[in-house]
């Protein structure tokens, strides 16, 4: 029989469990559903702070959408931005994890600093970039003084060059990531099932093909998804490196939003395009997993 | 049950770190001292320095404020205003604004307009709907087209192009020469619309002054062929190659660099860049105004000016005193004339009154001002009722950029006429 | 781990062919592919990691020294650019490192309690309402935070604690780095095995003592990657502080950079000094938990 003291303070932990718990559900609530909600509602308005206007005004905002250029754009660089990333920081990720998989000191040294762009902010790594490829940037200078380049090559100032640029950066740094999940990865593949292939005869391609590549499908599952989900909301990188420019043309649809809310004060029009982001996020998101998901059971 | 406590107290202490920190930063609340947030912007010549200093002195002339400085991001100080505004810390005083942004709010509070006429040569250079928003302490042709008088001499160009033709011309010889002939710092979007705002000016609004009232009333169009015409003059530049190829990628400070150290032999360019024209060199750089087609001089013309006052700052008060004791302060002229090239404009004085050591291309261009002579609101930089609707400089600036690009002329202009339906509705 | 099933369904085939093996493998042959390896390795390794290796030896360059090869090593080094990036009068780097440390600190030193307590309560109920609470919970992981940006900034100006470290903090608490300690403390606690609980609520344990004294010691690992990640993504975070602090509370070390070098040029050794001071901080605390690093990521993956 549990005595009545035991039971009281048995309870009161329940309740200061409950309230922890309940604290932490409250400021989600407050600090991401309830602005989700308000950005939803917005949508719906002309908010125009500098003009003193907040109207319903149906679904104008999104039948506006359909003709604009400016976001159509947008959607168009950050979604080659982020596949293009995506494939690129995995291809380099499952190949950079089967270089580095060895045990000895050497290796882990290389492992230790493959994963440092990650660690970096993306401003500093933006900044470090920027005096790379800037039009007077190391690397012209470089390319110039090699004679490899007759005049300097504009990295970040025409805008295939510039989307490039970018791609580069952010698979630099998304790279790190995605060796460090594929090598985690390799490392969980039983030993035995080499053993068991090398026996067999099976090496090289065809061990990569039939052994290596089904097992890493778990962490090719999180790191695509993870690389998607990055670039899509990526704002400090092109924000230092480009600004968006040149003429917009790498301007992702995140840096569109805060624009057209904090500069052109449009703020209704700039919930409705969230509210388009987030969608297309949410879509990429779920079919892609639910895609490699099924992927790793059919392998 | 001993964890109890001292997890509760961790998290206690906790909060009142973070509510410590949160008002150990408010300021300037002792000796009843009252604090003003002051929007300032830093380009290579008006450097920290020079807002502290400037600070500093009108601060004594004006007892019981303190001004925090706040740094814009970028030269672009109406964008990081609006960013302000939006989320909830619009700045007391804001210098070089645009007022036209911020008037539609109410966000503004006009000067003291007996003050404004008694003290400026030119009361009415700023003034939106009758009102005065920033004190016309100074003035700017945006652009002049700077040159570098040796690289000139060694293409073989003996005078500073007079017309459009002369200047195709020179243009021609220093390319023929392996010289870069127009420098452009594409990759900051207002730098990249310089040689843009000099065509419009010159051939649009040289020939009729009233082209952006015109344009408020709907009676003009960007889509109009004589705009098409004169836009297509900038695509000739770009085609025949007078700019730099990664000209977007040069960011504005850099072009500058590039200019004075003989890079390219042409610049256009407000004229604050006559701050930045190296003393020991000075007398290598000359200026003249955009050409035209035949030849008329028109000078893009901008009142500019000090700082505008926000409506609903703490001591409005108070942040007039402050905005007249800065504007009327010689020693922040001197500064302004010699660093950021700032032709003044305070009644009853003579650059000699300023005790300033300008360079000769200074002078040569400070003269355009004086003369008579045909000067037309610069398209995108006047602060009066000339200046663009709210959000329109940027779709402005991105058209420069995507002209440099592609040969759209009239599918981009047409855009512009978009975004002003867009931007006056 | 139906993967394994299906490789040793194949394994008739792949051993039909095992007359073909080829000779196995002679020593030499292999210690040169060895050396081989190591070489491309690292070869790939320094390809990769030059920018950061153009930080690190042009922080401790001149200028013209960078400009005539930005490869060579720093002989003999300056200082100089550290000493100025320190010695700037607007304290860039000093205020910089103490806002970040402040923000990050408190901000990780409250998810973690409040995330791992959600964590334990949750993971013991069972049913829909689970089921849907982490569902929402999981769209945090998500949602770009640009969305919710300037609703959150009018949040904390009704509560009256816009633009300042409260504020930002309280933001960071409940937007998506919440999401990600429940995800991860969810994951681990499911593997706390139901009889310790039981037993310890019989010996009168109410629910807050076990959480903290006993399910809190069995998930350390998930404490530490938890840790770990927001403390480094919280440090550097740039959306958030750029507009939730804005520019009159002092600058986070990002938004400093960000607002200070952004604008005009400093020349390169300067610029390279900065931001070897500025990413310096980050890097020497991965080095230090490396390992918990890589568990964490590990873990995380395998989850």
């Amino acid at each position: 029989m549990e005595d009545r003291r035991t039971v009281r303070k048995r309870n009161s932990g329940e309740r200061g469990l409950a309230l922890l718990a309940a604290l932490a559900l409250g400021l989600y609530l407050v600090f991401l559903v309830l602005p989700l909600l308000l950005s939803l509602r917005s949508s719906f308005t002309n908010e125009n702070p500098l003009k003193a206007q907040n109207d319903f005004i149906g679904l104008a905002n999104y039948t506006e959408m359909a003709g604009d250029d400016q976001l159509r754009a947008s959607l168009t660089f950050t979604l080659i931005l982020a596949f293009g990333v995506t494939i690129a920081a995995n291809a380099l990720g499952v190949g950079f994890a089967l270089l580095l998989n060895r045990t000895s000191l050497s290796y882990r040294v290389m492992r230790t600093v493959a994963f440092l762009p990650q660690v970096l902010s993306g401003v500093i790594v933006a900044f470090v970039w920027q005096t790379i490829l800037t039009q007077n940037g190391l690397l012209n200078t470089a390319l110039v003084n090699l004679r490899i380049l007759d005049e300097p090559y504009p990295w970040l100032g025409s805008p295939h060059a510039a989307l490039f640029s970018i791609g580069l950066v952010v698979t630099w740094v998304m790279s790190g990531f995605t060796t460090v999940v594929y090598l985690a990865a390799l490392q969980s593949i039983p030993l035995e099932l080499h053993d068991m292939a090398s026996l067999d005869g099976v090496r090289g391609t065809q061990r990569f093909r039939k052994i290596t590549w089904p097992m890493l499908a778990p962490g090719t599952t999180i790191s695509v998804t993870i690389s998607l989900i990055t670039v899509l909301k990526l704002y400090d990188i092109i924000t230092v490196l480009t600004g968006g420019g040149p003429a917009n043309s790498t301007q992702s649809t995140a840096l569109y939003i805060v624009k057209l809310a904090f500069t052109s004060d449009r703020v209704g029009y700039a919930s409705a395009v969230a509210m388009l982001l987030l969608g297309i996020s949410a879509l990429v998101a779920l079919t892609v997993t639910g895609a490699l998901r099924r992927r790793e059971v059919s392998l | 049950m001993i964890r109890k406590p001292l997890l509760a107290a961790g998290v206690a202490g906790l909060l009142a770190l973070t509510a410590a920190c949160g008002s150990g930063d408010g300021g300037g609340k002792e000796s009843g001292e009252t604090a003003l947030t002051y929007l300032v912007f830093e380009t290579p010549s008006l450097d920290a320095k020079f807002w502290d200093d400037s600070i500093t002195a009108a601060t004594t002339q004006t007892p019981g404020v303190k001004i925090n400085k706040i740094v814009a991001p970028s030269t672009d100080r109406d964008g990081y205003a609006k960013q302000l505004q939006q989320s909830g810390q619009f700045p007391d005083l804001l210098q070089s604004i645009t007022p036209s942004n911020f008037v539609g709010a109410g966000l503004l509070k006009p000067y003291d307009k007996t003050w404004i006429d008694a003290n400026f040569l030119l009361p009415s250079a700023n003034s939106l709907k009758g009102e005065v928003y920033i004190p016309p302490t100074n003035s700017q042709i945006v652009p002049q087209v700077y040159y570098n008088k040796k690289l000139f001499t060694d293409a073989g160009i003996t005078t500073a192009p007079k017309n459009w033709q002369e200047f195709l011309d020179a243009c021609a010889k220093l390319k023929a020469k392996g010289i870069n002939p127009i420098e452009l710092g594409g990759a900051d979007p207002f730098a990249a619309s310089m040689p843009l705002v000099g065509i419009i000016s010159a051939d649009i609004l040289g020939k009729n002054k009233n082209w952006l009232q015109d344009r408020y009333a709907d009676k003009v169009k960007f889509a109009d062929a004589d705009m098409v015409t004169a836009v297509n003059k900038y695509r000739t530049l770009v085609t025949s190659g007078y700019f730099d190829k990664g000209a977007l990628g040069v960011k504005y400070a850099d072009s500058i660099t590039r200019f004075t150290t003989g890079k390219s032999a042409m610049y256009p360019m407000g004229s604050w860049f006559l701050g930045s024209v190296p003393k020991d060199t000075a007398d290598n750089f000359g200026s003249f105004p955009w050409p035209t087609d035949s030849g008329d001089v028109v000078v893009p013309f901008v009142g500019g000016g000090s700082m505008a006052i926000s409506a609903k700052a703490k001591d409005t008060a108070l942040a007039e005193k402050f905005g007249q004791a800065w504007s009327l302060n010689p020693a922040n002229l001197k500064a302004l004339i010699e660093t950021d090239g700032a032709f003044p404009m305070i009644k009853g004085k003579t650059l000699e009154d300023y005790n300033v050591t300008v360079t000769k291309v200074f002078e040569e261009s400070y003269a355009y001002v004086g003369q008579d002579n045909n000067k037309v609101s610069a398209i995108g930089w006047a602060t009066n009722d000339d200046a663009l609707p709210a959000g329109l400089n940027d779709a402005f600036y991105a058209a420069a950029q995507a002209l440099f690009t592609k040969d759209d002329v009239a599918g981009e202009l047409k855009k512009l006429d978009e975004a002003w339906k867009t931007a006056a509705q | 781990m139906t993967t394994i099933s299906r490789d040793t369904r194949d394994r008739p085939t792949a051993g039909g062919r095992s007359t073909l093996t080829p000779p196995p493998h002679t020593r030499p042959r292999r210690r040169l592919s060895t050396r081989l390896r190591v070489a491309v390795a690292a070869a790939v390794t320094l390809v990769f990691v030059a920018p950061i290796y153009l930080m690190l030896v042009n922080a401790f360059k001149p200028q013209e020294k960078i400009l005539a090869n930005p490869l060579a090593p720093p002989w003999p080094p300056t200082l100089d650019n550290l000493t100025k990036a320190l010695t700037r009068p607007d304290n860039l780097i000093p205020l910089g490192l103490r806002n970040s440390l402040i923000v990050a600190v408190i901000s990780v030193a409250l998810i973690v309690p409040l995330g791992s307590a959600f964590s334990f309560y949750i993971s013991r109920k069972s049913g829909k309402t689970k089921a849907v609470i982490l569902l929402v919970l999981s769209a945090g992981l998500m949602i770009p935070p640009q969305v919710i940006l300037l609703p959150t900034i009018r949040i904390l100006t009704w509560v009256g604690l816009d633009h300042s470290y409260p504020g930002l903090i309280l933001a960071n608490l409940g937007g998506g780095y919440l999401s990600f300690a429940v995800f991860v403390y969810v994951g681990f606690m499911r593997s706390v095995p139901d009889e310790i609980i039981q037993a310890a609520r019989l010996d009168g344990a109410g629910g807050l003592r076990i959480w903290w004294q006993i399910v809190m010691p069995l998930v350390r690992p998930a404490t530490a990657t938890v840790v770990i990640f927001l403390t480094l993504w919280i440090w550097n975070d740039f959306l958030n502080p750029l507009f939730i602090l804005g520019p009159l509370q002092g600058q986070t070390i990002t938004t400093g950079l960000y607002l200070t070098i952004g604008q005009y040029s400093v020349d390169y050794g300067q610029l390279f000094g900065i931001m070897f001071l500025a990413g310096v901080l980050p890097v020497i605390g991965y080095l230090t938990v490396q390992k918990q690093f890589v568990a964490g990521l590990t873990s995380g993956s395998a989850k």
